[in-house]
């Protein structure tokens, strides 16, 4: 079944504009968990052609919801911002949206045991906050593949080099 | 429009049903729920076993909510017959149940290992809820548990029972653990990191019988070699509770044959869950998969169609995740096809293990294993689902992909698979969350 996409504020990437600074993961993690901690963001800038360019990748609130769907305790819903949003005290860690996630970008915490992902800072993302070049915008617009093309253009090199 | 659904069997195929008839309808209906047990979730069983979440935890439906989405709830009925000419449907107390619609759902059960003291005390089942409270009452510090079978149950409650405290030894009649799971590779890697996690395996070994010894369990082999412990999991397979529909009309063959509409043979009455034979999404073949997301959409796609929707399904994907000691297993689709273009890559200073199976340009099945703290292992289990599940083609980054099968984040990207994958949807709608289900006025 296919559907036209919904309009409500989304992460909006522009990655011809990111410059790899890793700003967005330091404030997302901040936002996150509390610490500075890059590893725990859930937006992850991908390096693209030797690390000559840079992209930000994080969930894009998927119309089907996968990662909610697949929940079996109902622990992800969606919040005020109309995000897809883990409950920390009703996930048991059980893993099945971490593979239920078609795109992913769900993550999950060995400490807490719980999944945690995307929640767009509950309306005020962090990362489009912290970001200095305007590469992560936070706009009233449908969501879309803001990788794709800029991604296939930039991976000749990965390619040339696996020969 | 069908005025009177029945549902039998609550569990997750039959209540993501009820909540999607809810969620689509255009008129109120009367649903009528037919349940053996309480509704609960089945995968949170584990967390349930290892103290980390309370017994009311698992519960995915209380007589309130229940009662709050108008739902006749029958609980503890198991139905007995259906009569798919006079719409009725037959229950163990004798009373009968008339509908416009029904949906079976009644899954499947656990299966011992017909030896002799299988049902003995001290051995157990781990598939419902009264089981693993059995399990629970028995298992502490320092107890040494036996499991027979080394399959994906098993291994969902392997880390359960190790934060109990007690001791685990695995056996397994087949020559290696997850037979079902995973490929020879996996498996060894699996093995090998559990032997070293303190988990005692013996595979290729027949059980012969179960006796009592002096108020601990004996397990006695073909070829010798007893094991003394003081609790026995038979995790030795499921079978499909389909005994009660012979006779009703619907067409079964290793389940209740479905179209893509989740309708069996007769048009009234639908199939979901485990119980159902539909579409495998990657091979196109009538398949019984017997796995929670399977039972999700089944029952969705079912509760849509009975609330007078026209919604198709395309067919379920194999996914399957486990953790075991900080390691995460996963498989997906058919990650078994010997017919398949198969690469793999393992690291070797790390439990570190891909494969990934191509049809032409199509990733069609993969299995990863890796370390549960490493974000790369997380995130690329889900861009695999996503690159079998949208088929697209990765024709520009196959031989990257033979050469190195840890580099998907790429391939995935750049191969616009989120172009592929946003307009998905299981019911050609945005999903609605949990709670959010229209209540009775």
């Amino acid at each position: 079944m296919t559907m036209p996409a919904t309009t409500t504020n989304v992460l909006r990437i522009h990655p011809e504009k990111c410059t790899g600074c890793l700003r967005c993961e330091l404030a997302c993690s901040y936002m996150q968990t509390g610490a500075f901690h890059p590893a725990k963001s859930v937006i992850r800038v991908s390096p693209f052609e030797g690390h000559t360019s840079y992209a930000p990748y994080t969930c894009t609130q998927c119309a089907e919801g996968w990662c909610m769907t697949a929940c079996p305790v109902g622990a992800i819903t969606i919040n005020a911002a109309g995000a897809k949003d883990v409950l920390d005290d009703t996930c048991v860690g059980c893993k099945l949206c971490t593979i239920a996630c078609p795109y992913g970008t769900m993550f999950y915490d060995p400490d807490t045991r719980k999944a945690f992902k995307c929640n767009l800072c509950g309306g005020a993302p962090a990362c489009a906050e912290a970001c200095p070049t305007a590469a992560i915008t936070y706009e009233a617009t449908a969501t879309a593949d803001w990788l794709g093309e800029f991604a296939r253009e930039r991976t000749a090199r990965v390619l040339v080099g696996a020969r | 429009m069908a005025a009177r659904h029945l549902i039998i069997g609550g569990g997750t195929a039959g209540m993501n049903a009820i909540r999607t008839i809810r969620e689509e309808e255009g008129e109120r209906s009367e649903i009528v729920l037919v349940s053996a047990e309480r509704p609960y979730s089945r995968m949170v069983l584990p967390y349930y076993l290892d103290r980390s979440i309370a017994e009311s935890h698992v519960f995915t439906a209380t007589p309130r909510v229940l009662a709050d989405w108008g739902v006749k709830a029958q609980v503890g009925r198991r139905a007995t017959a259906l009569d798919t000419k006079a719409n009725v449907c037959t229950l163990d107390d004798g009373t009968t149940v008339e509908y416009d619609d029904c949906l079976i759902a009644t899954g499947s059960s656990a299966v011992k290992a017909p030896v002799d003291g299988a049902d003995g005390r001290g051995v157990h089942s781990f598939w419902t809820l009264d089981e693993a409270r059995a399990v629970l009452a028995e298992i502490g510090p320092g107890s040494h548990v036996v499991m027979v079978g080394a399959g994906f149950i098993a291994f969902t409650i392997l880390n359960s029972i190790l934060a109990l405290g007690a001791t685990l030894t695995i056996v397994e009649v087949a020559p290696r653990i997850l037979p079902r799971m995973i490929d020879d590779a996996g498996a060894k890697l699996v093995e090998d990191w559990l032997t070293k996690h303190g988990v005692r395996i013996r595979t290729g070994v027949k059980l012969t019988g179960i006796e009592d010894a002096k108020g601990r369990k004996r397990l006695r082999f073909a070829a010798g070699g007893d094991i003394l412990c003081d609790v026995v999991i038979m995790a030795t397979g499921i079978k499909t509770n389909l005994e009660w529909l012979k006779g009703s009309g619907v067409t079964v063959n290793r389940g209740v044959v479905v179209d893509d509409h989740l309708r069996s043979s007769v048009r009234n009455v639908y199939a979901a869950g485990d119980i159902a034979e539909g579409r495998d999404l990657i091979t196109g073949e009538p398949a019984v998969h017997a796995i929670e997301p399977t039972a999700q959409e089944h029952g969705r796609v079912a509760g849509a169609n009975m609330a007078g929707k026209d919604v198709g399904y395309r067919g379920s994907l194999i996914v399957n995740i486990v953790e075991v000691c900080h390691l995460d297993v996963a498989s997906f689709g058919a990650w078994d096809d010997a017919k398949a273009e198969a690469a793999s890559g393992v690291k070797p200073d790390r439990p570190a293990y891909r494969k990934l199976l191509w049809r032409g340009d199509r990733l069609t099945g993969a299995i990863i294993l890796g370390p549960s703290s490493d974000i790369w292992t997380t995130n690329d289990v889900g861009m695999l689902k996503g690159l079998v599940q949208s088929g697209v083609s990765l024709a520009r980054f196959k031989a990257h992909l033979k050469r190195n099968p840890f580099d998907v984040k790429p391939a995935f990207i750049a191969s616009k698979t989120t172009s592929a994958l946003l307009p998905e949807t299981i019911l050609g709608r945005p999903s609605k969350a949990p709670g959010n289900t229209p209540v009775a006025v």
